[in-house]
């Protein structure tokens, strides 16, 4: 056995169903709240889809519900299927079109930019009000750094040979 | 499955990035949001807004909004112009498919003003103690990364490979 088939799709099988996990709660608590002259207001990450609908921003509105909330969430999800498909050598159903969707949505996962913004948005806010973390902010880094982890660990070339000696793969993507 | 040639391909990409570089300009000069805090109406650009985070002595945060948000879109927009100028050549495959890799693996960082946005409109819904409107300028500036993004995928970084017929 050589050490190239020592690696495994393990990890990014663990990362990804925390990371699913974890982006429920990013989404489920607040990520900030702010408080000026006595009044305050919670932030959801989809509070700020909604605003900007409500503003007329439609189209703003729509990126970030889709880089902010769907792409992560999807990017993780399709991760999970393919690593549980490889881990537990399981001929999943369209396995290879999920393959395929990993690499098409994978720039639009950007949950660590927004992880990033909310930390500008602190500073900014600081200037003029009070400001505190909320538990959704914590969430929010934890989803970014597992998504992260799981781009550096989920081997294409490795689910490629996995696939292929499960019989699933039918090479209709171009490597 | 839609399939699209090559010759397409880089035609696409080409637009997109032509796009992209018309409305860098004014992504940059028009206001993204407008803030208003206690009666005080002020309009940010991005750059305004780095500049804003620098003067209060947050070089770093600064350092990093200018990076992301002005920076980055100019250098992907560049990096993809010259990649697509070079099309069917024999030279500086390695070097444009190892730039290209980058780009793809930068994403889209300039999303940072478009967050920025949406999480201080999420909080900034106080009234007239603190409001937080979006501006038209935030919708070049989405347009101009979506852009960036669309032409990166579309010319397949197999393409650089490939000789022009």
């Amino acid at each position: 056995m050589t050490a190239h088939e020592n690696k495994t799709l393990q990890p990014s099988m663990a990362l990804s169903i925390s990371g699913l996990f974890i982006l429920i709660l990013a989404n489920i608590n607040p990520v900030l709240n702010f408080e000026v002259v006595g009044r305050l207001q919670a932030g959801y990450v989809i509070t700020g889809v909604t605003e900007l609908w409500h503003q007329g921003y439609g189209s703003l509105s729509f990126l970030v519900l889709f880089s902010g909330i769907v792409a992560p969430t999807l990017y993780l999800a399709a991760i999970c299927y393919v690593s549980t498909a490889c881990v537990l050598r399981l001929r999943l159903p369209k396995v290879e079109t999920v393959f395929e969707l990993i690499e098409k949505i994978e720039p639009w996962n950007l949950i660590p930019v927004y992880s990033i913004a909310t930390v500008v948005a602190v500073v900014k806010l600081k200037m003029l009000g009070t400001v505190e973390w909320q538990p959704g902010a914590r969430w929010i880094l934890a989803t970014a750094v597992l998504s992260l982890f799981c781009q550096q660990t989920f081997d294409r070339k490795l689910v490629i040979r996995r696939l292929r000696s499960l019989g699933v793969w039918t090479g209709a993507t171009r490597e | 499955m839609i399939t699209i040639s090559d010759k397409t391909r880089v035609q696409l990409s080409a637009a997109l990035v032509a796009t992209g570089m018309i409305l860098y300009i004014p992504s940059n000069v028009m206001p993204v949001m407008k803030m208003s805090i206690v009666g005080k109406v002020e309009n940010l650009t991005v750059l305004g807004g780095v500049h804003e985070l620098y003067d209060s002595g947050l070089p770093f945060i600064a350092a990093v909004v200018f990076f992301a948000s002005f920076l980055v879109p100019l250098l992907k927009l560049l990096s993809l112009a010259w990649i697509l100028s070079m099309h069917g050549k024999m030279k500086y495959q390695r070097q444009r498919s190892d730039l290209h890799r980058i780009v793809h693996k930068i994403g889209s960082w300039s999303m940072i003003d478009i967050f920025l946005l949406a999480v201080l409109a999420a909080v900034g819904q106080l009234g007239a103690l603190a409001g937080v409107n979006a501006e038209p300028g935030a919708i070049l500036f989405a347009i101009v990364l979506v852009c960036c993004i669309f032409a990166t995928e579309v010319y397949k970084p197999r393409l650089i490979w490939e000789e022009c017929h």
